[in-house]
């Protein structure tokens, strides 16, 4: 009883109901523009809602965050440029259905699943706390170790291309992530004795060169071209489509779950994992993935949107926090004078049911402005590309010089923009560069983390690997996804046909 | 692993620079902390840099092994004028962003982008320059409260008069 007083305190209030309201609408543009990040808005919410009551703060946080997440598939659809570094997978067969004049139905079945995938989230958030939980603490340094060097060479084989471009990238991201200070040792790495390179290079900046000013970039190789307007058809997907890509969209979101829960790893891994997934359990896609096949939407879509709940599990169960976001969120509970972790559930667990519930709330108004705002949103690119791609790249250097109110971090951007648009030229996939960045410092902490606890011995780290059924697994996996991209997997086969 | 397509103009000497940079930052990778310890700062730097250099020898390979395409130029094709402009209008930007400020820069920089991309009248250009300012100021500045380089707008003073008018209070 106390459980459903709870979850209706978000509902019967209305100041709150506004509150997620506006926090998801906000969100999806958020999410939207290409140089705002759903991450960039919540820290800034931070310093408004400072003097908030705790639930009114959290419930616009709770908004922005659902909204956001969604809201970077629509410019991945119509733009080719992902909203949020959860949509990089989206773009890959949105943006071709938006070329084929498919727009529409796109965004359509984004918003649906992403609603069936945010609930699948939610729901697991709530009735599955501790065992996910449970499952998470499990993991060992050296998981978290593969855990990243999975996800690289996941986006590096998925890229389409050459896995050994994919590979490169992925490692040239890990060397961008780690300059600056060591963290660990105050050694200075890859600053080559500059003083502005101290302080690393800021993984926004990168992602906007790399998405937003490459972009920008090779649209100017056809900008005379008379630009293909995105049709926007039937909005409103069809029962029978939804239900067709249910039993994907399930175990996506059950990807998505998990791979939130984990901590360190957000919607973009869930993301690029569910699109990898999607491509090998689809037999007979009607369209080839990567060329509009809307398998490739309902997999990343279902699991970034899952992957909010599953962000919450950790933070509230352990006070370790999913993502980037739920990191500020703790942040702003500890303004609040609330301590997230175990003893939040059993002292506070109004806090807890009251975020379930925002969550689930948030998640119907991105379901309601989704399918409502769509036509409004794509005048946005209905600009013809000589007046759209200059604002592109106005927002791409506001959006960077934001991050940090520093011009160098434009100059990164540029740099980034300038080096992307060459490794697009010459088929490098830019995905794994952004992915090594974000991964970065968890592989370096990780891999310290684990040879030091395995006494500087790499004979004592594959012993504790193969004597781990979680370490092997994820062994195995890293192991067989470079495997098979490699011209050794033909030659077993081949022998074996 | 990698299909037979046609080198492109710059391809070559791409890779090429991309493996010798490679190299370099391997070479500074080993600088951090050489093979003091496995756990060391310099431990993962060194092999992910070796990684990109063992990548960049194959791919320079692979390179060397592809035919010229034919009928691509690299003034017209990799490095066409208007990517030049861009480049350096984006370059220009950043440099008078601190002593010009957010607005006229912007503004400057989408009225040039505009009239250079669409052609037409520079009044246009200006029009629709100015609204997108408007749009993207109440976006960043309004909103989201990101303090922009004010230059030499006096912003502050501005928006202190239109607070004051707003909340009725004159001047």
């Amino acid at each position: 009883m106390d459980i459903l007083t709870w979850l209706l305190v978000p509902i019967v209030n209305l100041d709150l109901l506004a509150l997620i309201a506006v926090g998801t609408f906000a969100g999806i543009y958020v999410g939207a523009i290409p140089g705002l990040s759903v991450t960039m808005a919540v820290s800034i919410l931070i310093s408004f809602t400072f003097s908030w009551d705790v639930y009114p703060a959290l419930a616009l946080m709770i908004g922005i965050y659902m909204g956001g997440v969604y809201g970077g598939s629509r410019t991945a659809i119509l733009l080719n440029i992902p909203g949020a570094p959860s949509a990089i997978a989206t773009a890959l067969d949105g943006y071709p259905m938006a070329q084929k004049g498919l727009a529409g139905e796109a965004i359509g079945i984004v918003t649906v699943v992403s609603f069936i995938g945010g609930f699948i989230g939610i729901f697991a958030l709530a009735a599955f706390a501790p065992t996910i939980s449970d499952f998470a603490i499990r993991f060992q340094p050296r998981d978290y170790m593969m855990l990243g060097m999975l996800g690289i060479l996941l986006v590096g084989s998925l890229s389409g291309g050459s896995l050994v471009k994919g590979i490169f990238a992925g490692a040239f991201g890990i060397a961008i992530g780690a300059v600056g200070m060591d963290p660990l040792t105050f050694t200075e790495r890859f600053t080559f004795d500059i003083p502005a390179m101290r302080q690393g290079v800021s993984f926004i900046a990168v992602m906007i060169g790399m998405f937003g000013i490459s972009e920008g970039l090779m649209q100017l190789h056809t900008i005379k071209a008379t630009a293909v307007k995105q049709k926007i058809g039937r909005i409103i997907p069809s029962w029978a489509s939804v239900r067709r890509h249910l039993p994907l969209g399930a175990q996506t979101s059950a990807i998505g779950t998990v791979i939130g829960a984990l901590p360190g790893t957000g919607g973009d891994i869930a993301a690029l994992m569910a699109y990898d997934h999607a491509r090998r359990v689809t037999k007979n896609p009607e369209v080839p993935f990567g060329k509009g096949a809307i398998q490739g939407l309902v997999a990343p879509e279902t699991a970034n949107n899952a992957a909010v709940g599953g962000a919450f599990i950790p933070m509230l169960t352990l006070g370790i926090p999913g993502d980037a976001v739920t990191a500020i969120m703790i942040g702003a509970l500890f303004i609040h004078g609330l301590n997230p972790g175990p003893l939040l559930m059993t002292s506070q667990p109004d806090m807890f049911w009251f975020i379930v519930s925002a969550l689930g709330i948030a998640n119907c108004f991105m379901l309601i402005f989704g399918l409502t705002g769509i036509r409004f949103f794509v005048k946005v690119v209905e600009m013809p590309r000589t007046v759209l791609l200059p604002v592109i790249l106005l927002l791409s250097i506001v959006g960077a010089y934001a991050v940090n109110n520093s011009l160098s971090d434009v100059y990164w951007m540029l740099g980034f923009g300038v080096f992307g648009y060459f490794l697009r030229l010459y088929g490098y996939p830019l995905a794994p560069v952004i992915l090594g960045v974000i991964m970065s410092r968890l592989l370096d902490d990780n891999w310290r983390r684990a040879i030091i606890s395995d006494r500087e011995e790499l004979d004592r780290l594959f012993m504790g690997i193969l004597s781990s059924p979680l370490s092997l697994a994820l062994f195995t996996a890293v192991v067989l996804i470079f495997v098979s991209k490699t011209p050794l997997w033909g030659l077993i086969f081949r022998k074996k046909g | 692993m990698q299909g037979k397509q046609p080198r492109r103009p710059g391809e070559l000497v791409f890779n090429i620079g991309m493996t010798l940079g490679s190299l370099y930052l391997l070479y500074s990778a080993w600088g951090i902390s050489g093979f003091e310890a496995l756990s060391a700062p310099g431990t993962v730097p060194m092999v992910t840099t070796a990684i990109m250099v063992i990548c960049g020898a194959l791919i320079l390979w692979e390179t060397l092994q592809k035919p010229k395409v034919t009928g691509e130029r690299l003034d017209r094709d990799i490095l066409p004028l208007p990517v030049i402009v861009t480049i350096l209008m984006v370059l220009a930007y950043a440099l008078a962003l601190k002593p010009l400020g957010f607005l006229p820069t912007s503004f400057v920089f989408l009225t040039v982008m505009i009239r250079y991309l669409a052609g037409g009248s520079v009044i246009r250009a200006a029009l629709l320059a100015l609204l997108i300012v408007a749009l993207v100021y109440g976006i960043f500045r309004l909103v989201f409260t990101v303090l922009m380089p004010p230059g030499i707008v006096p912003e502050g003073e501005i928006l202190a008069f239109v607070r004051n008018l707003l909340s009725g209070k004159g001047n």
